[in-house]
């Protein structure tokens, strides 16, 4: 998600813990401002405003803030080994499955199974035109489309080890994904509420667009509980669909790319790499969605529900700590290093998938009643 | 195939073992609190 993997070098577990540290204090300064500001300012002028800012918003400004003081300080890299923001957003979507009742996620996956087909189609293949158009190293390409069509920096990293990327290119491509989902989290609502969008299909739209799962459910939450659901849905198939894509460029470039360079093929099977590369998140969502619809059933509607919503509060703790860290994690320094035609790409790509991702989520997902 | 960046190695490795471990730490959660063993006062 944020720049992540690459900048963290081998960090000793004193300076991990400490940056653990600074994401629970930054969550809980967010916790205390989500509940207090907009009771402390009701009936004043900035009151409506208060009232209608979300707890992603806090997260990741209080984060961008942490950034810029720890980077000022010379701690930040040292302590960013605790910036875990993949474990923390995992963990939280594994929870939210939780609050979706099984007959939703079976309602909407051919929808978005659909959905996430054609757009990682049309958005990895005009990205890869793209950026072969004008002059893009191939690895460099694969990491962009991958990043921009499917799920982010997951889908970076997952790709980098396809075609073998060198770390520099991951770290530029992480800190572009995150350099255009930050003002998305916060756009996208704002397009839904403007454009008049249901639930479902701002949810749908937003799942289908914004690159990292975080951001996801930052935009999801914002615009409301059905649309964070849709959301969250649409996004884990395009996350269970990287493994597909993974193993292709893994072909492609041992085939195409590297045989030409007296390269071997890989010698794991399909199915073998497919599995690896399987985000098992998506297993935990769909399973703790089965418990909680199981446990529902069993034990009755009354008596589940105060037990989900003291699940649903930790799971928003845990997206708490996810929105942190992505503001702890955004780096600006490789983005000046690589010039003006990647974030062109990154940008066109962008906007196919605006444009595209609306009109499927408008074609699959309008009176979708879940 | 060329040798893999150490880097990029470490990073998908990280990854997956993200993927587990959120997947274990997010069902112990959630059946700690049907099973009534985390009450919600302890969730702030």
């Amino acid at each position: 998600m944020g720049a992540p993997a690459t900048e963290r070098t081998r960090t000793p577990l004193g300076w991990a813990l400490g940056g653990v540290t600074v994401v629970v204090a930054l969550a809980a300064v967010t916790r205390w401002l989500e509940q207090t500001v907009p009771d402390a300012t009701e009936g004043t002028a900035f009151g409506d405003f208060a009232a209608a800012i979300e707890y992603p918003v806090y997260a990741i400004l209080l984060g961008l803030l942490g950034n810029v003081v720890l980077t000022r300080l010379g701690l930040r890299a040292r302590l960013s080994g605790g910036f875990r923001t993949e474990f923390f957003i995992k963990t939280g979507l594994v929870l939210l499955g939780a609050s979706i009742n099984l007959a939703v996620i079976i309602s909407a996956a051919g929808q978005a199974i659909l959905q996430a087909v054609v757009l990682i189609t049309v958005v990895f293949g005009f990205t890869w035109w793209l950026g072969g158009r004008l002059g893009l190293d191939d690895k460099l390409r694969a990491l962009l489309s991958s990043a921009v069509s499917i799920c982010g920096v997951s889908a970076a990293i997952a790709a980098a080890g396809a075609v073998q990327a060198k770390k520099e290119q991951l770290a530029y491509t992480a800190s572009m994904v995150v350099l255009f989902a930050l003002p998305s989290i916060f756009l996208l609502p704002v397009l839904a509420g403007a454009l008049g969008l249901e639930q479902p299909v701002a949810g749908a739209w937003i799942g289908g667009n914004i690159d990292t799962t975080a951001a996801v459910s930052a935009a999801g939450a914002i615009v409301g509980e059905q649309a964070l659901q849709i959301a969250t849905i649409v996004k884990a198939t395009q996350n269970a669909l990287l493994g597909v894509v993974a193993v292709a460029l893994t072909t492609y470039f041992a085939l195409r790319v590297e045989r030409g360079a007296g390269e071997a093929t890989p010698t794991r099977s399909w199915g073998a790499q497919l599995w690896e590369r399987f985000p098992k998140f998506v297993l935990g969502f769909v399973a703790a969605s089965v418990i909680a619809t199981a446990f529902t059933a069993a034990v009755g509607s009354a008596a589940a529900k105060p037990l989900i919503s003291t699940v649903n509060d930790l799971r928003t703790l845990f997206l708490i700590l996810a929105f942190v860290s992505i503001g702890l994690e955004f780096r600006v320094a490789p983005l000046r290093e690589a010039g003006w035609r990647p974030v062109g790409v990154f940008a066109c790509a962008t906007a196919v998938n605006l444009a595209v991702g609306l009109g499927l989520a408008t074609l699959l997902f309008t009176g979708f009643a879940g | 195939m060329t040798t893999p960046d150490p880097d990029v190695r470490r990073a998908r490795r990280t990854s997956l073992n993200e993927d587990w471990a959120a997947t274990i730490v997010g069902l112990v959660l959630l059946t700690l609190v049907l099973t009534g063993l985390l009450p919600g006062w302890l969730v702030p």
